[in-house]
């Protein structure tokens, strides 16, 4: 079965959070694909939660499938399937820019790349926005000795701490200052943290809206099904 | 939005510069510890969920939860 690992897990990976209670994956979308995955899915003898059912059609509309795992070794665990992740690229280029991890005991794991996972988290929901800082944190923390042309380009883009902001521009300032996406940063340096702290909050609000607006059909489709039951 | 911590505190911090192998493991504790206590792999009740209906959070039964005991009722 060709699956990412995304969510709250691949979050763990990355080092965006601590603890997930449940499990997310994207799936590449094809018969075959589909059919390896029902199987999965009687191996862990899951049954659907809430709607839609898991077909082809409702996840390429965006839709998320929802399990959860009755096998004794897996039970109670919450399995949510999707196909498209809003703002992110087809699953095929998602796959190459996959990030493949060994576990002990689980063996090799396809995850989303960081940037698409962060890329994911661009959503509604609070909890996501506090995921999303801490994965973009992480990987500067741990990276910016060294970083490339392109890290900084990201960092610059997508870090929301306005300190490490202010730290990458002033190192940086030339890169800063061509930022298309944030045009502030070029006064990053001397704009002060609750200067920058508006315009992160701005920008995420602008987002936030964005992800309403694309769920608005896909919940009004999720009350029809309710009603049809 | 505005009210979040700026930076990581420590702990957070020093979960950054752990590998994923070791962020893996111990959330596999926290997850054992976790259930041991009585937690619910329920669905969050999130009104900014775009799945936040009554039925969805209704959907998961709780499971394993031998630690919860109810020792007193005033």
């Amino acid at each position: 079965m060709q699956f990412l690992l995304s969510g709250g897990q691949a979050c763990i990976l990355y080092g965006g959070t601590e603890f997930s209670r449940d499990a997310d994956i994207v799936v590449l979308l094809s018969d075959r694909n589909l059919d390896a995955l029902q199987q999965v899915l009687r191996e862990l003898d899951a049954e659907q939660i809430f709607l839609p059912s898991l077909d082809a059609d409702a996840l390429r509309r965006g839709h998320a499938c929802h399990f959860r795992c009755r096998r004794p070794d897996a039970s109670g665990i919450r399995l949510d399937i999707m196909s498209v992740l809003r703002g992110c690229a087809p699953f095929p280029t998602l796959w190459t820019r996959r990030t493949t991890i060994k576990l002990l005991g689980v063996g090799e794991v396809p995850v989303l790349s960081l940037r698409d996972l962060v890329q994911s988290k661009k959503t509604q929901r609070d909890k996501d926005w506090g995921h999303l800082r801490r994965l973009v944190e992480a990987d500067y923390l741990t990276r910016k000795e060294g970083a490339t042309e392109s890290d900084v380009a990201w960092w610059l883009a997508e870090l929301r701490t306005p300190s490490y902001l202010i730290e990458l521009a002033a190192s940086h300032p030339e890169a800063a200052a061509v930022m298309a996406s944030r045009p502030w940063l070029a006064q990053v340096v001397t704009a002060g943290e609750s200067a920058i702290r508006e315009h992160l909050d701005d920008e995420e609000r602008r987002i936030r809206a964005d992800d309403r607006a694309y769920w608005a059909p896909l919940r009004r489709e999720l009350e029809q099904m309710r009603h049809q039951r | 939005m505005a009210n979040e911590p700026d930076r990581f505190i420590d702990e957070p911090e020093e979960w950054a510069t752990m590998t994923p192998q070791e962020r893996w493991t111990e959330s596999a504790t926290l997850w054992q510890l976790y259930l041991d206590m009585g937690g619910s792999l329920d669905p969050e009740p999130d009104s900014q969920s775009p799945f936040d209906f009554d039925e969805f959070q209704r959907a998961v039964p709780p499971v394993r939860r031998p630690g919860l005991h109810l020792v007193r009722r005033d």
